[in-house]
């Protein structure tokens, strides 16, 4: 299993407790989408119980301050302190 | 990022969760983590989300969130996060924020039928007044409402309480969490006579077996789920049971799913102790000592309205039943009575009275509840063998009764959005009393709770329309006075009568009772069941609104005026979580633009108010009560004048910063750390409203088993929480057991200490025979309480259950986690989730768009007939999350009378091509 893991893109493994079966891993990712199918990945390999996040670091995300929710893409983001669809 | 810095922030991240998992860590791996951390200022704190209460630690650099980890050192979540709590850092930083307040206007003022606009405090402050002061004239006390919130910082709510309870004389402020743990709490007073969990988390590895009724953990508790999943792979004792109305992911693990008709769980209950008293399972030690039995009413009415005036045609027959019900077959049995029977509800109003009873009345209460009657009536899924089902049943009685078993039972909202919410509540803790497994460690019902501060902050604090903090209510003299005396203000300013609580503000909108109103830390428009009635409420009724929102949400849509809010890491707070835990974070961030913490948007409203113009004689229609005149609130505006205070004070310097409040100082040389406090220094009067607040606040519980800390010692760097009652500066793990809880009696072993509701009239099944009160404290109740069927059933025309609920990625109304593109992403819209059987009959496949209709309105999404949630022949799921799948149209505003908490569960619509 670690093998396989170790085998995924962007992933390496850092730490092993073979008594509880244990594993910490980073895993790297463009964007936080790709980090959760990474996780979804992760957890849908055999022998797999549980996958939890535990560390984010985000220092260089600049998709943070883009992103908007699908409903207001298209809306003039000039109008953003009055968001249009208030105003429908 | 260079290859270094990457590499770098890999190993630290690495180490630091290697170190919270207990893996040992080379030193050279630590040293290298150390550094690569070393411009990032790290600050404890708490997730926005859930009623779990994991500690997360929060990374800043330059005045901006750069990373978030599980606090290692938590003892709730052990250095994890879930999903949404890994991304708490981002939820501040949607795109739409809100930056400056809005006001809906037309040539250059306020008009309801206006465009929002931006306008300036000061301009929005005024035209809030000015509305409030209308209406308060017009209507009194009764005529304004506040929707606040299980999402409140406890100073939040404790100034919008004091400020709404003290200053404006009004009980309408009810919290959203009503409709989230309501019921729970009913269960708790009724119970115990005293509200909140007797056990902790610990529980979970501790105990033998856990059997979750009506809680999908694994999706809405995810991180207490890793505890308990843990528990099972580590242990082969271990049994794991859900009960559920489908197959969820918490089923994925469970060793035995139960899926049972909605409602029903009532009559597995009754079949529980039924098995308990027949398998001689009793433990008549704990309960002849601790323990008596109690009954009530069964003709309570669903908490709908008495009159059908502002139904929709189609609601009528819904509707009818809130004044008569013809019982069915099942309920008949139950209730040993004749089906066809028609029941007048006749106890509608005291829906929460009871009576003691003898073991032999409960157990003629239980009787008809045999395997036989339970399995038939309450099996789920109509593919399931009756036989195998049974043996479920058999089953799950086995691991109660095993007298060397530990059994742990969880419910969410399963058991508290009930229409009879309260009862379910009361008989979980019926089954743990019974046989004596009840606060001690592994062994207890445990109430889970869905926001971060539901219990630390609408109930302890008290922000509802019955409550005062502390478990002190409204109705109650003694508690009126006590919180008179210690709020400084003059005896009789508090209001004697209940206000509405949420559903009922919704209603008192749509019937113009309520004209003014404010929305705090919720979004009740999205949130509150049958929502077309309280949209148009909202635009077409002659009101105002007011929405305190850091984004648009569908309630900053409808109102009249939003005002741009600070959220969680730009303010100070404290957040209570669902083990009685209190957990403190500092202000890491400055709110963006204009944006305002709420505690400071109630006490800049309270400068605007002078004594003179609130603590004058009211008219409260319906208010009666001793030492008042029927109807009216007097003046207490003498008796203030003889206590020192001017006419011309306002509730800011009466109230809020009085002078020992003012004795608190800001900046603070205590607990700071370097943190800044944008409320303290926008008010610019040098004392520190989140400190003073709570200081006086936690009076009311020191020495009456509600003790917290002091502020300071919630922010003490090694400090993670701590459980209240804090007596002597140590936490309380399990209440109501001698070995652990102080404020049990010496030599009681258990004491029930809870003082509320503890001296009782006698009687049978039916009614009281003896009107006189027997004293039972110290003691829990065992109710007696049976089945009744749900009032809205598929039929013919709507001919499916809906349920809704939540999903892992989301978070209540998705206000916060869908401003987080990954999370809108791997959840973007809310689906409906059916049966392939169910869906083929009607021309439908999977992601096919289909309207999916009940009597209160139609909505349109795409059916989904795989997935995390399985259901059976006959069932509906949609998540509530997605203002485009807005399913809160669909659901039926019933609530259980006792708890006035809405069932969002079970509702009838049929699904149709789109």
């Amino acid at each position: 299993m670690v093998a396989e893991l170790g085998q995924m893109d962007a992933i390496d493994v850092h730490h092993i407790d073979a008594a509880t079966g244990r594993i910490v891993i980073t895993q790297e990712a463009e964007t936080i989408s790709d980090e959760v199918d990474g996780l979804k990945r992760i957890r849908a390999l055999p022998g797999i119980i549980l996958a939890e996040m535990s560390y984010h670091n985000f220092e260089d995300d600049t998709e943070l301050l883009q992103g908007i929710p699908a409903e207001l893409e298209g809306e003039d983001l000039d109008s953003i302190k009055v968001p249009g669809f208030l105003n429908e | 990022m260079d290859v270094t810095r990457r590499e770098f922030l890999k190993t630290s991240a690495a180490a630091a969760t290697a170190t919270a998992a207990g893996i040992t860590v080379p030193a050279a791996a630590l040293a290298q983590s150390k550094e690569a951390e070393a411009d990032v200022q790290w600050d404890k704190s708490v997730c926005r989300f859930c009623g779990t209460g994991c500690g997360i630690m929060v990374g800043t650099r330059d005045g901006r969130i750069v990373a978030t980890k599980g606090d290692p050192d938590a003892p709730v979540n052990k250095g994890l996060n879930c999903i949404k709590g890994y991304f708490n850092g981002k939820i501040g930083y949607g795109k739409d924020r809100l930056t400056r307040p809005l006001m809906r206007m037309k040539d250059g003022k306020f008009d309801k039928q206006g465009k929002f606009q931006a306008v300036s405090w000061e301009q929005a402050f005024d035209e809030m007044e000015k509305q409030f002061k209308q209406t308060y004239q017009e209507m009194g006390p009764h005529g304004v409402a506040i929707f606040g919130s299980g999402q409140y910082t406890i100073p939040e709510g404790y100034v919008s309480a004091k400020l709404m309870k003290a200053g404006f004389r009004s009980n309408n402020i009810d919290p959203n969490a009503r409709h989230c743990m309501a019921s729970a709490v009913v269960g708790f007073i009724q119970t115990f006579g005293i509200d909140e969990p007797a056990g902790n988390y610990d529980d979970i590895e501790h105990t033998d077996t856990v059997v979750t009724w009506g809680a999908n953990m694994a999706e809405c508790h995810p991180i207490l789920w890793a505890r308990v999943s843990d528990r099972r792979l580590t242990n082969d004792n271990v049994r794991l049971v859900n009960l559920t109305t489908m197959s969820n992911q918490t089923s994925d693990i469970a060793d035995t799913e139960i899926i049972f008709k909605p409602g029903t769980d009532l009559a597995i209950q009754n079949y529980l102790l039924r098995e308990i008293i027949r398998r001689d399972a009793v433990n008549q030690a704990f309960v002849d000592k601790h323990c008596v039995f109690a009954t009530g009413p069964y003709d309570i009415g669903y908490g709908m309205r008495a009159t059908d005036k502002f139904c929709y045609d189609a609601e009528k027959d819904i509707q009818a039943k809130e004044l008569k019900v013809t019982l069915d077959k099942d309920e008949a049995i139950a209730q040993r009575r004749k089906a066809g029977e028609v029941v007048e509800q006749k106890n509608t109003r005291k829906p929460v009275k009871h009576w003691m009873i003898g073991f032999e009345d409960f157990k003629k209460g239980v009787e008809p509840y045999t395997l036989d009657f339970v399995a038939e009536m309450s099996r789920g899924d109509p593919d399931e063998d009756l036989e195998t089902y049974k043996g479920k049943l058999k089953a799950l009685a086995d691991l109660y009764v095993d007298q060397n078993r530990k059994v742990t039972s969880f419910w969410t909202m399963g058991f508290n959005q009930h229409y009879r919410g309260s009862w379910v509540n009361e008989q979980i803790y019926a089954i743990h009393l019974l046989l004596g497994k009840q606060c001690m460690p592994g062994n207890g019902a445990f109430s889970l709770t869905g926001q971060p501060s539901a219990c630390g902050t609408a109930r302890e604090v008290g922000t509802f329309a019955h409550r005062l903090p502390a478990d002190l209510v409204v109705f109650n003299p003694k508690h009126r006075a006590f919180s008179e005396d210690l709020w400084k203000v003059p005896a009789r300013t508090l209001n004697p009568k209940v206000g509405s609580h949420i559903t009922k503000i919704m209603r008192d909108l749509e019937d113009g009772s309520v004209k003014w109103a404010w929305v705090q830390v919720n979004n009740p428009f999205q949130a509150t069941a049958n929502a077309n009635h309280w949209i148009e409420a909202a635009r077409n009724m002659d009101n105002f609104i007011v929405v305190s929102d850091p984004y648009p949400t569908v309630s900053a849509k409808v109102a009249d005026l939003i005002l741009p809010t600070a959220m969680i890491f730009e303010k100070w707070g404290l957040y209570g979580n669902a083990e009685r835990r209190t957990q403190a974070w500092r202000q890491q961030v400055a709110p963006p633009g204009e944006a305002m913490g709420d505690v400071w948007q109630g006490l800049e409203f309270a400068k605007r108010f002078k004594l003179k113009e609130v603590w004058g004689e009211h008219k409260v229609p319906g208010l009666k009560a001793e030492g008042f005149e029927d109807g009216k609130l007097p003046s207490v505006l003498a008796e203030a004048e003889k206590m020192g205070y001017s006419p011309e004070d306002t509730l800011y310097d009466v109230l809020f910063a009085n002078a020992e409040n003012r004795k608190v100082k800001w900046p603070d040389k205590s607990v700071a750390k370097g943190h800044a406090n944008h409320i303290a220094e926008k008010l610019g009067d040098g004392w520190f409203p989140e400190k003073a607040l709570f200081d006086e606040y936690r009076q009311f519980g020191v020495g009456h088993a509600h003790d917290l800390a002091e502020f300071d010692v919630y922010y003490g760097d090694d400090v993670r929480g701590l459980k209240w009652p804090v007596v002597d500066g140590k936490e309380t793990q399990w209440r109501f057991n001698e070995k652990y809880d102080p404020y049990c009696a010496k030599g009681s072993g258990f004491d029930f200490y809870g003082k509320a509701l503890k001296a009782l009239p006698s009687g049978d099944l039916d009614k009281v025979t003896r009107a006189e009160k027997t004293s039972l404290a110290g003691k829990a109740k065992i109710f007696f309480r049976p089945y009744a069927a749900p009032p809205e059933k598929p039929d013919d025309n709507y001919d499916l259950w809906l349920n809704t609920g939540r999903v892992l990625e989301h978070w209540h109304t998705g206000t916060m986690t869908r401003r987080v593109p990954e999370l809108h992403r791997a959840v973007p819209t809310a689906v409906i989730f059916m049966h392939p059987d169910d869906a083929s009959k009607r021309g439908l496949q999977r992601k096919d768009v289909a309207w999916l209709e009940s009597r209160r309105g139609k909505i349109k999404a795409v059916v989904e007939t795989q997935g995390r949630n399985r259901m059976p022949r006959g069932y509906t799921f949609v998540p509530f999350f997605d203002e485009g799948v807005f399913v809160n149209k669909l659901c039926l505003d019933v609530t259980c009378p006792m708890s006035k908490e809405t069932d969002f569960k079970k509702a009838a619509v049929k699904v149709y091509k789109a």
